[in-house]
């Protein structure tokens, strides 16, 4: 950028030349805690890390690791709340413990800026995004409103965003998700600071879209030399972007160093877990192929509408106007053969989920659905029977056990409902489903609230298989959880398939994922069905374009096989 | 006690109730003389220590009446919120669940309904009952149904949506258990909190109602009455018209407190 605004910051000048060789960010012994009514609670204990001038540092954690907490503690923004026992944090050498409110003003958006998770919440909606940007150019860097203007249109020029002047004049709500995270980097980037911190800038993007982030993160990290630590739970995304890594672990750095010696030569316990973890499409985790091909459900051109009837087409009988009409889902056929895991994967809004709801009887269809003998043509026609033999479980394992209701509730609901077993025996039956899902028997009596995240999707689990359903349909059921959650949740999945020979339906965005344990794998994109095929073809000549890029833009783990034999030994 | 009652507000709001709670109770017991006797000699005295709070135009004794009127009072907020409550709730949990025509019918009718200001309302039904406590009740309770109806539907509302209901209605449980058992239970908090809130109101319109001669008749001892009849007497002696005005404000202040207590303590974000 031009020599002037430099110059502009003396302070700022100094500060970087002064301290050439030294690393940009350096944190060291620093510990934090948050005082709560039941006593203190550590958040962060004695860290050390170091980014040099340059260099991407990944930050790799589970939910409630310290991550997030790291990010505030560097921009000072910690909640009233928090103690910091000890330590220094030094930007350029210089201590951030020590600024004043005042000095850390000048120091955030200018010297550290930082990229949420969340493009939709982190640009204010009511403000057009030129605006948005202009202001902090305006603020750090003292230019005019023009001047801003001008700046901000060719910050988004670099973004590669294609009519950047269009787009200083929208609102964020007239932006795609992906535009609105490059406004946000492009504001990030605005003011050339020393250190960005990225704060899982992909995890609320599509597949597609962040991809497109990622390349475009690589390339501006080349043409500014910019510091950037950047958190993520994702490891296989984090050893494709990062120099060095560091690990935590409940509030510990448990490891760091560079990439791939991490990844490859883990030496924490906690590391090897994570890695290990990690979906990879070539370890098949899957039940056995099924051996007939007879269909156990067969869907027939099911559509799913979501705009209601017209006026005119409910009291004139017209013909629909097709341009009009929003389609949920349109024209699926497939199939699933008992024993068998579908898995279907697309993009947010690309119907998915439609086809889960339809088929357990939460939204309404046309077309035709066969299961086994029974014949259903819409909602209305969905039997007891039905419902007994396709259970569905959730995404959210929070919002879908009644938080009123003890798990021993829950779980025998599903037994008085369908009378599977006799009332006599229904608590012993709740205790021996608990089993299944490996929790303990004393969890019939607790409160939902009072279980972790990966518990309750097990619970949830349970409800579904307590039916004893031939076709149980997994809605992003491990989308929620933590990596280490998410293998142990799928793991289980597997087995409860190994042992009843339940037909599944696994709904997913993780393509490594379900290439690990779907027999055959759907594709489903504005509500269509674009590709079905067996796993073994997935790398096929002939695959639809959108699976390849489907495909193509997801991070595969670097070189995991040599780590992988080694966990084999153990 | 959940933590959320340890906040001086919520202690005020809890000690307040108690002692509203208990002169509602054991009030006409307390009294140490008959609140109906005559005393010619001593009309219009202020605070002393044959009359703790005074006398009043009549020379009957404040605190006799005071303590007298407790019951009526705060029992004329407690049952007229109770009705208002069940009518309200049950209309809306109707709307939330029936959804569809139902609900857009009923909830333009609130609308209209809540267009009109809620003391006018009361008066209004009372205009038309005629005056009396159960008439004043009645009216009370029918003003606050249309607000309680608003907070039930969009109480069952938000839950209706929620996947443990959707889980149960993919698993086809009935209609009447889908309500009752899943949507219900999680819904009720926000209409417990706002009945304990609107018992303040109801107090305090009856109390209204009392002095503009609409409710409770002479020579009831209803505090709303009492401000009435002393009015014309207050400047010769402020206290007749001052004490039955500040255990009005009193009551009101500690359903109001306590319900605000209870709204944080049923919130899991705030309590756990």
């Amino acid at each position: 950028m031009s020599a002037t605004h430099v110059n502009s910051h003396p302070a700022r000048e100094k500060a970087v030349v002064f301290n050439a060789t030294a690393p940009r960010l350096s944190i060291r012994n620093y510990s934090l805690a948050y005082a709560t009514s039941n006593g203190p609670v550590k958040a962060l204990n004695n860290i050390n890390l170091e980014i040099a001038p340059g260099e991407t540092h990944g930050l790799v954690g589970e939910s409630g690791s310290g991550k997030s907490s790291m990010a505030w503690s560097i921009m000072r923004y910690l909640p009233s709340n928090a103690i910091e026992k000890h330590g220094a944090i030094r930007l350029a050498g210089q201590e951030l413990l020590e600024m004043s409110p005042r000095q850390m003003i000048d120091i955030r958006g200018q010297r550290i800026s930082m990229v949420f998770q969340d493009p939709s919440t982190s640009l204010n909606p009511t403000m057009r995004i030129g605006e948005q940007i202009s202001e902090v150019l305006m603020a750090h860097r003292g230019l005019t409103k023009a001047e801003a203007r001008a700046e901000a249109e060719a910050a988004l020029a670099r973004t590669g965003i294609t009519r950047p002047k269009e787009m200083l004049d929208r609102y964020p709500h007239e932006a795609s998700g992906g535009e609105k995270q490059r406004v946000v980097i492009a504001t990030a980037f605005a003011c050339e600071p020393e250190l960005i911190i990225f704060d899982e800038p992909t995890t609320a993007l599509d597949i597609l879209t962040a991809r497109q982030i990622l390349d475009l993160f690589n390339r501006l990290r080349e043409e500014t030399h910019v510091s950037a630590l950047y958190i993520s739970h994702d490891l296989g995304l984090v050893s494709r972007i990062a120099d060095k890594v560091s690990v935590l672990h409940h509030g510990d750095l448990v490891e760091h160093g560079p990439v791939n010696e991490v990844f490859n030569n883990p030496q924490d316990s906690y590391t090897k877990r994570l890695i290990s973890a990690v979906p990879h499409p070539d370890r098949w985790l899957g039940v056995a192929k099924p051996e007939t091909s007879a269909p156990l459900l067969s869907l027939d051109k099911v559509s799913v509408r979501y705009s209601p009837l017209t006026f005119k087409e409910k009291v004139l009988k017209a013909k629909p106007d097709e341009d009009q009409i929003f389609w949920g889902a349109k024209d699926v056929s497939l199939s699933v053969r008992p024993g068998e895991l579908l898995g279907i994967v697309g993009e947010s809004g690309s119907g998915k989920s439609t086809i889960a709801k339809a088929l357990t009887g939460l939204n309404d269809f046309t077309g035709a659905v066969k299961f086994g003998d029974i014949s259903v043509k819409g909602r209305k026609e969905i039997s007891r029977d039905y419902r007994r033999k396709v259970q569905i479980v959730f995404q959210h394992p929070d919002a879908s056990l009644n938080p009123r209701q003890t798990i021993g509730t829950i779980l025998s609901r599903p037994l008085h409902l369908y009378d599977v077993v006799p009332a006599a025996e229904i608590k012993n039956r709740v205790r021996e489903l608990l089993e299944l899902v490996r929790l303990p028997a004393e969890y019939a009596d607790r409160l939902p609230h009072q279980l972790s995240g990966g518990e309750k999707q097990r619970v949830a689990i349970a409800r579904a298989f307590a039916a004893e359903p031939e076709l149980v349909i997994c809605d992003e059921v491990t989308a929620a959880l933590d990596v280490s959650v998410q293998a142990s949740v799928t793991e289980l999945l597997v087995n409860l398939q190994k042992d009843t020979g339940t037909a599944c339906i696994f709904i997913t965005h993780d393509l490594n994922l379900i290439r690990q344990i779907a027999h055959r794998i759907a594709v489903m994109q504005h509500g269509r069905l674009v590709d079905l095929f067996d796993r073994e073809d997935a790398q096929a000549e002939d695959r639809n374009p959108y699976t390849r890029a489907l495909l193509d833009a997801v991070p595969v783990q670097v070189s995991l096989g040599v780590y992988e034999t080694e966990q084999n030994d153990e | 006690m959940p933590k959320s009652f340890l906040a001086p507000n919520a202690l005020v709001g809890v000690f307040l109730l108690l002692f509203t709670l208990a002169i509602a109770i054991a009030g006409p017991w307390l009294a140490p003389y008959n609140p109906q006797a005559f005393d010619a000699l001593n009309r219009l005295q202020g605070p002393s220590m044959t009359h703790l709070l005074g006398t009043d135009q009549f020379g009957r004794d404040l605190l006799s009446r005071i303590l007298n009127g407790a019951p009526t009072t705060v029992l004329f907020g407690v049952f007229a919120t109770l009705l208002g409550v069940s009518i309200g709730a049950v209309i809306g949990v109707v709307a939330g669940v029936a959804g569809g025509w139902v609900d857009n019918a009923i909830m333009r009718i609130l609308d209209g309904l809540l267009a009109v200001p809620e003391l006018l309302f009361t008066l209004l039904i009372v205009t038309v009952l005629g005056g009396g406590m159960g008439q004043a009740m009645l009216a009370v309770a029918v003003a606050f149904a249309p607000g309680m109806a608003r907070i039930s539907r969009s109480a069952v509302l938000s839950v209706r949506t929620r996947d443990y209901v959707r889980a149960a209605v993919a698993r086809g449980e009935s209609g009447i258990y889908i309500v009752v058992r899943e949507v219900l239970p999680n819904a009720l908090g926000p209409i417990i909190v706002e009945s304990t809130i609107r018992v303040s109101f109801a107090i305090m319109i009856g109390a209204t109602l009392g002095f503009l001669g609409l409710g409770a008749q002479p020579p009831s001892t209803e505090w709303g009455l009492m401000v009435a009849e002393a009015r014309q007497f207050m400047f010769r002696n402020p206290w007749c018209v001052a004490i039955p005005g500040m255990f009005i404000a009193m009551s009101a202040l500690g359903f109001n407190l306590f319900g605000d207590a209870l709204r944080d303590s049923l919130d899991p974000r705030r309590s756990h």
